[in-house]
């Protein structure tokens, strides 16, 4: 959603206006719904704020999870923190250069149009997916032989969750969102920028390369913390093809491709199992997650807002 | 940024180190845990890395080969081919009520007559206070506590349709916890202080480890370890043997919620 | 990376002419073309695998899939025992109470999101002081993006006590005893918390395109001596159509996905909620296709069960891409005015 700029006409310059009863009746209803939107919206964003206040300590950021029997000793949640941030990066690092590649293709080169139809069309479908669907076409993917070298196999058997397995899926989840936005970012240069570019002689992918693109980086941008919001709000996948593992368990001893390949939680697995909704029993800790995670959200929505209104005061086109 | 995440991440990879692979009851997954860390300090070459997709999907996937043992919570049955079950320890299912109800006690019978749908008020003959409609909550009908109830309770019929059913156990001690008129089973372990719900005897005997340990508590069920019948894990074998007798497993399985049934003390 | 001679066409390797056999461009877009098509063929792919991993069971039931019949409870049962009993696979089921919980769910959430966000959306665009669209923005982006445990959480806590212990009555509850217990998880738990959930993104995309209005229909309206309400309602409105549209077919198809959730507070038991039982209609537990998957994970190791699971699974999948498709091709007639959301 974009900043508005409002250039509204002021009062003093419109002509007297007439206001008829239904009129104001409708102001008054869009004032009502607005202002109660922002109530529940507000309780619901305190409730957790305030609950989970009350249960997070700095401690619990940077202590490993550990199994115990009793609250005060199974630890924080340090493994399921960096899972969210793990996962996020990875996901990502799949769908922004392929999103980006998908929404070039379609903006500056688009042929055969029967194709660019069905991909646009392919690519939205994506964006409704349920992710429940996703998980369920993830396990049976992952199991299989071909891909037994993303996760572990034993005895021949490929086990199919992974880090691997759960970024591979979710950056379908980003990959949509990183498209939109980078396809609007790529529509909104006006076409007399590239002429210019191709009348001194460039040409098409270096044009985009080297102007359109780094014009259209703030829609790039956008539409990866979209995208990255989504991805680690998502609680489906990360449930069927992570594992579930309180810690980190990695593959094998290679530094950073056998946790990959290995099996672990994130934030949202993590709430899930110690709320009520699971066996861990926490619930103090999951609140406390809870909280981490809107900070996440809260600090991405942020960083979007910052993009957008930086580059409303780059240079327009005009 | 990746270094630091990596170096911050304290993997333990032991050289030499074996990971057996094993997978079932989430209900389970918290005591396992437990007794997973417990084993890895006495022998530190073997890790554990267990998937809680349900007892009967740990079952297909020991049948499988896809891994290398499961932990259940219903008895064996047919479909159970080319596995071996061992009892490892006992768990008991309890009735709880909200604490605002008065009810103190019911007959097996009795909580059959509710969760079937035939008596639907609590002045029903229950000994309770409340002259309100019975709101019973139960688990969904994939679930191995339904399964064991169903057995245990419901002699074999299913529950009847005006009983609400709840993905785990939490959601069923919140859901009586929030609802006066609330009735429902869950494990031992989400019963006790800080759960929001009373807990009943059933046929006079209380729900606790004590009865539940020496059998006098009607619905108690065993935790079962499942095992390839054709060439088990020696490993996992041994392991199974440290849970069911060994003292300091003991401790952990008691400190679970659940109750040590063969560990020496 | 290619040196930059930028007006040297003899040096500069990205200038147009030259004779390198494949150009640069065409070597683009073969890869850009392929990277597209590789996409597109792993979407298919997993359209392909659903489809044929839920043939048996549409195969078994014909259109009786969708149609009634039998209490789909014990279908399950019974499915998922096929596997546990080693029994001849029967893959009887039918499906309406859950298609029809899944009707009312995602259509009362998504009408009564509409009607709210419209107003909302207009009320940050074009009416609400300047202090407030600067709260409201940030606070509609961060909803949107709440993850959905936190959601099904509140309704658990908060909502779902709230409808059982305060909105229904006891004779309500005795009148509808033992066929189904009105606790509060119930459709109206489920339609009020998914409202909550999908506003926010009809908001944003409704905002956006009403936004994308050229503002000079408006001062011109306006010029004409029409309120600002008028004006709004009637011409920018009127435009953002297609968005309308697009942000609600969004808003359906997430709300149609929502699994978890729906799951907590719609009341598990897939009965069929009946309207001609007045007030108590809003009230009745119901279990919605997506929740029914979520529900019986476990049933995935009872292959009578996977392939139910997997043809509940292709209807949504069905569903969510006529929903995507039907909001792109709305989207079409703004761009023709040179108006692009």
């Amino acid at each position: 959603m974009s900043a508005v700029t409002a250039t509204r006409v002021r009062r003093s310059e419109r002509a007297a206006a007439s206001w008829r009863l239904s009129d104001r009746l409708g102001l008054g209803l869009a004032w009502l719904l607005g202002l109660l939107f922002c109530a529940i919206a507000a309780a619901i964003v305190i409730y957790f704020l305030v609950e989970g206040i009350r249960y997070l300590r700095p401690n619990l950021l940077v202590t490993n999870p550990a199994a115990a029997s009793s609250e005060s000793q199974t630890g924080g949640f340090l493994d399921p923190l960096l899972g969210t941030l793990i996962i996020g990066t990875m996901s990502m690092a799949i769908a922004v250069p392929v999103g980006v590649g998908i929404a070039v293709w379609l903006s500056e080169f688009g042929r055969p149009t029967g194709l660019a139809r069905v991909a646009e069309s392919a690519v939205e479908m994506m964006a409704g997916e349920p992710s429940i669907v996703l998980a369920l076409f993830g396990l049976t993917l992952f199991t299989l032989p071909a891909l037994g070298v993303l996760t572990q196999s034993t005895h021949g058997v490929v086990l199919g969750q992974s880090f691997f397995a759960a970024a591979a899926l979710l950056s379908l989840v980003g990959l949509p969102l990183v498209v939109a936005s980078t396809r609007e970012g790529l529509q909104a240069i006006p076409s007399h920028v590239r002429e210019a570019s191709y009348a001194v002689g460039k040409t098409k992918i270096a044009t985009t390369r080297r102007v359109l693109l780094p014009a259209a980086r703030p829609s790039v941008l956008t539409g990866t913390m979209l995208g990255l919001g989504r991805v680690i709000s998502d609680t489906a996948i990360v449930l069927l093809l992570l594992g579930g593992t309180l810690t980190f368990q990695a593959a094998n001893s290679t530094p950073l491709l056998g946790l990959l390949r290995g099996t672990g939680d994130t934030l949202t697995g993590y709430i899930y199992y110690n709320a009520p909704t699971g066996d861990g029993n926490q619930p103090s800790k999951a609140y406390a997650a809870a909280f981490v995670l809107m900070l996440f959200v809260l600090a991405l929505n942020l960083g979007v807002d910052l993009v957008v209104s930086r580059s409303r005061k780059a240079v327009t086109w005009k | 940024m990746l270094a630091v995440v990596v170096a911050m991440v304290a993997v333990p990879a032991a050289a030499g180190a074996t990971t057996l692979f094993g997978s079932g009851s989430s209900a389970e997954q918290p005591i396992m845990n437990v007794l997973f860390k417990a084993y890895n300090k006495l022998h530190k070459n073997i890790r554990f890395n267990y998937l809680p997709d349900g007892g009967n999907a740990g079952v297909t996937d020991v049948q499988a080969g896809r891994r290398l043992f499961s932990i259940n919570t219903r008895p064996p049955l047919p479909s159970d081919a080319g596995t071996t079950y061992f009892k490892l320890w006992l768990d008991g299912l309890c009735i709880a009520v909200n604490p605002s109800n008065s009810v103190s006690n019911l007959t097996i019978a009795q909580t059959k007559n509710i969760f079937t749908g035939v008596a639907t008020n609590w002045s029903q003959g229950f000994g309770s206070n409340l002259t309100s409609t019975i709101d019973p909550f139960g688990r969904n009908s994939t679930a191995g506590l339904y399964t064991f109830f169903q057995q245990a309770v419901l002699g074999g019929s299913t529950q009847s349709s005006n009983v609400q059913q709840e993905g785990s156990d939490g959601l069923v001690a919140t859901a009586v916890s929030k609802d006066p008129n609330g009735i429902g089973y869950v494990g031992i372990a989400h019963t006790g202080k800080g759960s929001g719900v009373k807990t009943l005897d059933v046929n006079g005997v209380p729900c606790n480890q004590a009865n539940i340990k020496s059998e006098n508590y009607p619905l108690f069920r065993y935790a079962w370890g499942v095992l390839p019948t054709g060439h088990p894990s020696g490993a996992v074998e041994k392991f199974f043997d440290w849970v069911r007798t060994s003292k300091q497993a003991g401790q952990i399985i008691n400190r679970g919620g659940a109750v040590a049934a063969f560990n020496k003390k | 990376m290619t040196e930059d001679h930028f007006l040297e066409p003899d040096r500069d390797p990205e200038f147009l002419e030259g004779d390198r056999g494949l150009s640069q461009d065409q070597r683009a877009e073969l890869g850009l073309g392929a990277l597209v098509f590789v996409v597109v063929g792993l979407l298919v792919a997993m359209l392909v695998f659903v489809l044929r991993e839920a043939w048996p069971s549409f195969a078994h039931n014909g259109l009786g899939w969708f149609g009634g019949g039998g209490s789909v409870d014990q279908q399950i049962q019974s499915l998922f025992n096929s596997g546990q009993y080693k029994t001849a696979p029967n893959y009887t089921f039918h499906a309406w109470p859950l298609i029809w919980s899944t009707i009312l769910i995602t259509f009362g959430a998504v009408a009564i999101a509409f009607v709210t966000s419209l107003f909302v959306a207009v009320f940050i665009v074009e009416f609400a002081p300047a202090w407030l669209q600067r709260i409201l923005e940030p606070v509609v982006r961060l909803l949107a993006s709440v993850p959905s445990v936190i959601y099904g959480l509140a309704g658990v806590l908060v909502i779902v006590p709230l409808i059982g212990n305060h909105l229904i009555t006891q004779g309500e509850k005795a009148s509808v005893t033992p066929t189904i217990q009105l606790s509060g998880a119930s459709l109206l738990a489920a339609v009020v918390i998914l409202t909550v959930m999908i506003a926010p993104i009809m908001i944003a995309v409704f905002a956006d395109g009403l936004q994308a209005v050229p503002r000079g229909w408006l001062e011109g309206s306006l010029a004409l001596g029409i309120n600002e309400w008028r004006t709004f309602w009637k011409v920018a409105v009127r435009t953002a159509r297609p968005v309308l549209v697009a942000g609600t077919v969004l808003a359906t198809a997430r709300a149609l996905g929502e699994a978890i959730m729906v799951s907590m507070v719609s009341g598990g038991v897939p009965f069929a909620p009946n309207p001609v039982d007045g007030l108590i209609f809003f009230f009745e537990p119901s279990q919605p296709l997506a929740a029914t998957i979520v529900r019986n994970t476990e049933g995935l190791s009872s292959p009578a069960l996977k392939h139910t699971l997997y043809a509940i699974a292709a209807v949504l999948l069905f569903s969510s891409a006529m929903l995507s498709i039907i909001g792109w091709a709305a989207k079409q007639p703004m761009r023709r005015y040179g108006v692009v959301p």
